[in-house]
């Protein structure tokens, strides 16, 4: 008896706190304007911490929304099962009321149903880095111009295997991003419109026969995947005489990853590509292991998708591109931001990091 | 009040009523401080569509966790029919029913195959279903390529969907209010009849003020789910997926309380060789129970992928663990042969929510994990606790509320027979 009463008054409890806040449903919508004002809350919603860059990206939204004048609310979605985690994220910045919601997808294709709540409420959807498929309910993107980083890429591997090994041709392998993250598509097909036409006249020679993304790619961007690949392919096409000369690695985490590898077979040096700049790789080029690395400011993506949101609250246009290349999703060319990617290599490295203290310091110090 | 026990489920103590007073504890704490965001219908739609997954395969995993088994694969199957019916409609154009049809075949057989290693050969369901863990994620691996595959909106509907909005406009959703109602009138009838036939049977009846205020317990959670449901912005009602699992709640509980098989899996699973020798066929049971895991599996990752919008190579990571939590905390036994359908849908909306709200009150994914943890180890060592501890059950001091006055006829001293000629009249059977 005691114990049905309890449950009873339980339930009663959470019947009235659930009707306390009675009201009929929402049918004019959001009457409150979807206007973004000063002191809005800004949802960030980031994938998960699995390299520095998105360490630091959390960091710089943090700085900059609260220069802006509005509130942040930053998440990271865990690092087993991102998705998820960050689809329950995505719908709880909804439930506290964002106005803006900036997106680094864990995987741009399956927060279809979260982004079309977000337009149904009237919020601003930003996709920041990575951008959201196969949905109309995209505003804006906001990243660097990945398909010009894939070219950079390409350029520094053909600069750096004239530099130092010696003329053609070029034994090369090819590694690529996760297949999840849109980008890595991107920065694959935009490094492979530079090297095929080498592979066809013959300068570059993929010894493997990989060339395609579906066997090149490295699921989750993860270092110890790449890894076993690099150790897989040079005991299986370098063994004996034929010598790698370079490779072409998405990001600083998988070179570093190729080099251990190489390293440990006992091979020399290849020419490695990367991007990111992250702080474990600077002396790495410094030193002439890793060729080269892209800089992307993060801070300064952080601060353009701010500066949209600016722009938005004050009821300007924004100042974006229409580059299909880029930015078609699947059912849209989203408006971008596109910034500039900066390739950095042992010569210009002190150069480029000017104003990031951090990095022009390892920069400095390896010199 | 037999009837209560069979609302609550055969074979708990403490542990059933803890669960359901932990659930109402967490949705004050947190409605106090989020303010009562936790309780606003879009939240508990929200809430719904997301875990609702997590649910469905609860209810598989806790028949296979009475059966005395486990199944760690239910991740990975799921993610692997996820991408054969993704496949199936965007690479071969399947219209969205026959990709769901074959996404449950392909469930049976996955889960006939496992049922066949662990039923006929005997491995451990751990072993197998680990293996089944590895196998079918690689062989998602290879018939996605390891791309997100989209899914077209008509077969969203069943992860992501409402019901229409339908008929005169009376600012809530009128598909919901009529589920409502249905259910409701469905409760008190059920009500009405259980006491009509008890009566025909002559056994006994309890008294009209019980029966209604158990009925208006269930009638008043009814209505003010009812009202969260349907309460949501314009477009929104009770999620279909909601309302799928709503409906495999009801047949498994149906199942595992009423039917010839459900009390063959408690008997397998409280012990197998006592179960064996009084003619129920384990094989048979371990190889259904193993079967419907992966066919709730399949659900699960269908439903997840409409929700989605898309099949992702990283899904179905971590479900397994995700579901068990949710069946222990919910009041199962590691040992088998104790656990409930409605204990588990309690301990999945308990992890559910807990989950929900830590992300309202803006807590990191990092800490909410280890949270979770610690909320799982502490619900399932209560319960060990109190089980060992050989205290009185709850339920049965109910009971004795409930039985006709102590006379003495009904003293447990009457009831002992003092020689084998001096047998009680009526046995009270408690």
């Amino acid at each position: 008896m005691r114990k049905k009463l309890i449950a009873g008054i339980g339930l009663a409890l959470v019947a009235g706190l659930a009707l306390s806040g009675c009201s009929a449903r929402d049918s004019s919508g959001s009457d409150s304007s979807t206007a973004i004002k000063k002191g809005d809350l800004i949802g960030v919603a980031l994938p998960a911490k699995t390299s520095q860059n998105w360490v630091l990206a959390g960091a710089a939204f943090e700085k900059s929304i609260e220069k802006a004048g509005f509130k942040a609310d930053i998440q990271y979605a865990k690092a087993d099962g991102p998705v998820p985690d960050q689809q329950g994220q995505i719908s709880t910045m909804l439930t506290k009321g964002a106005k803006v919601i900036i997106i680094g997808a864990a995987d741009g294709s399956q927060l279809g149903s979260q982004v079309k709540a977000a337009k149904a409420k009237g919020t601003t959807v930003i996709a920041w880095d990575r951008n959201i498929l196969n949905t109309k309910n995209v505003d804006y993107y906001v990243a660097f111009n990945n398909y010009k980083v894939g070219q950079l890429q390409a350029n520094a591997l053909l600069q750096g295997l004239k530099e130092k090994k010696g003329s053609g041709p070029y034994n090369v392998e090819l590694f690529a991003g996760s297949p999840d993250d849109a980008n890595a598509t991107v920065f694959f097909n935009g490094a492979m419109s530079v090297l095929k036409p080498k592979i066809a006249d013959g300068t570059l020679k993929v010894v493997s026969g990989q060339t395609t993304f579906g066997k090149v790619n490295t699921q989750g961007w993860l270092a110890q995947k790449a890894q076993s690949r690099m150790t897989d392919l040079l005991s299986q096409y370098y063994s004996g005489d034929t010598k790698l000369d370079g490779v072409l690695s998405p990001n600083d985490t998988l070179a570093r990853a190729i080099l251990t590898a190489t390293k440990a077979a006992g091979k020399d040096n290849p020419v490695v590509t990367g991007q990111d700049s992250e702080t474990a790789s600077i002396p790495l080029i410094m030193k002439g292991e890793q060729y080269s690395t892209i800089y992307k400011n993060t801070t300064e993506e952080a601060q353009a998708a701010v500066d949209l949101v600016t722009t938005l609250s004050k009821g300007d246009k924004p100042d974006t591109k229409i580059d299909k290349t880029n930015n078609y999703n699947g059912v849209k060319t989203v408006p971008a931001i596109e910034l500039t990617p900066i390739l950095v290599t042992k010569e210009n490295a002190v150069e480029a990091y000017k104003g990031n203290s951090t990095l022009e310091d390892l920069a400095k110090a390896g010199q | 009040m037999k009837n209560l026990k069979l609302l609550f489920g055969k074979g708990n103590s403490i542990g059933q009523y803890g669960m359901i007073i932990a659930l109402i504890a967490i949705v004050i704490f947190f409605s106090i401080t989020t303010n009562g965001l936790i309780l606003e219908p879009t939240n508990v739609i929200n809430l719904f569509l997301q875990y609702s997954y997590i649910l469905i395969l609860a209810l598989g995993m806790v028949m296979v966790i009475i059966a005395g088994h486990i199944d760690l694969s239910v991740g990975s199957v799921a993610a692997f029919v996820g991408i054969i019916v993704a496949q199936s409609m965007s690479v071969w154009h399947w219209p969205a029913w026959a990709a769901i049809i074959l996404g449950l075949a392909v469930g049976a057989l996955v889960g006939a195959w496992q049922g066949f290693w662990v039923a006929f050969v005997r491995v451990p369901a751990f072993i197998v279903t680990l293996a089944g863990q590895l196998i079918f994620r690689g062989a998602n691996q290879i018939i996605g390529q390891s791309t997100s595959v989209p899914t077209p909106n008509d077969y969203n509907a069943i992860g992501a969907g409402f019901l229409p909005d339908f008929g005169p406009n009376t600012n809530y959703s009128n598909g919901t209010l009529l589920i409502g109602l249905a259910t409701i009138i469905a409760l008190i009838v059920i009500e009405v009849r259980g006491r009509n036939r008890r009566k025909k049977m002559q056994a006994e009846v309890p008294p009209l003020w019980v029966s209604i205020v158990r009925t208006g317990v269930l009638v008043a959670v009814t209505l003010v789910a009812t009202y969260l449901f349907g309460a949501g912005p314009v477009g929104t009602s009770i999620p279909i997926v909601a309302i799928i699992l709503g409906v495999l709640t009801i047949i498994y509980g149906f199942i595992t309380k009423n039917t010839i098989f459900g009390r063959q899996v408690y008997a397998v699973g409280g012990n197998a060789s006592a179960a064996v020798l009084s003619g129920v066929s384990a094989r048979k049971v371990n190889f259904f129970v193993m079967a419907n895991m992966s066919v709730l599996a399949a659900i699960a990752g269908m439903v997840f992928v409409g929700y989605s919008n898309a099949s992702g190579p990283a899904d179905g990571t971590g479900w397994e663990l995700d579901a068990i939590a949710a069946v222990f905390v919910g009041g199962a036994a590691v040992a088998g042969g104790i656990g409930t359908i409605s204990g588990s849908i309690i301990g999945g909306l308990v992890m559910a929510l807990l989950s929900n709200g830590l992300q309202l009150m803006g807590i990191e994914s990092n800490k909410v994990q280890i949270i979770r943890g610690l909320v799982l180890l502490i619900a399932v060592a209560f319960d060990v606790y109190s089980k060992s501890q050989g205290r009185p059950s709850l339920i049965g001091g109910m009971m004795r509320q409930f039985q006709r006055k102590d006379t003495e006829q009904n003293t447990v001293a009457a009831q002992q027979p003092q020689s084998i000629q001096d047998q009680p009249e009526k046995v009270n059977t408690q």
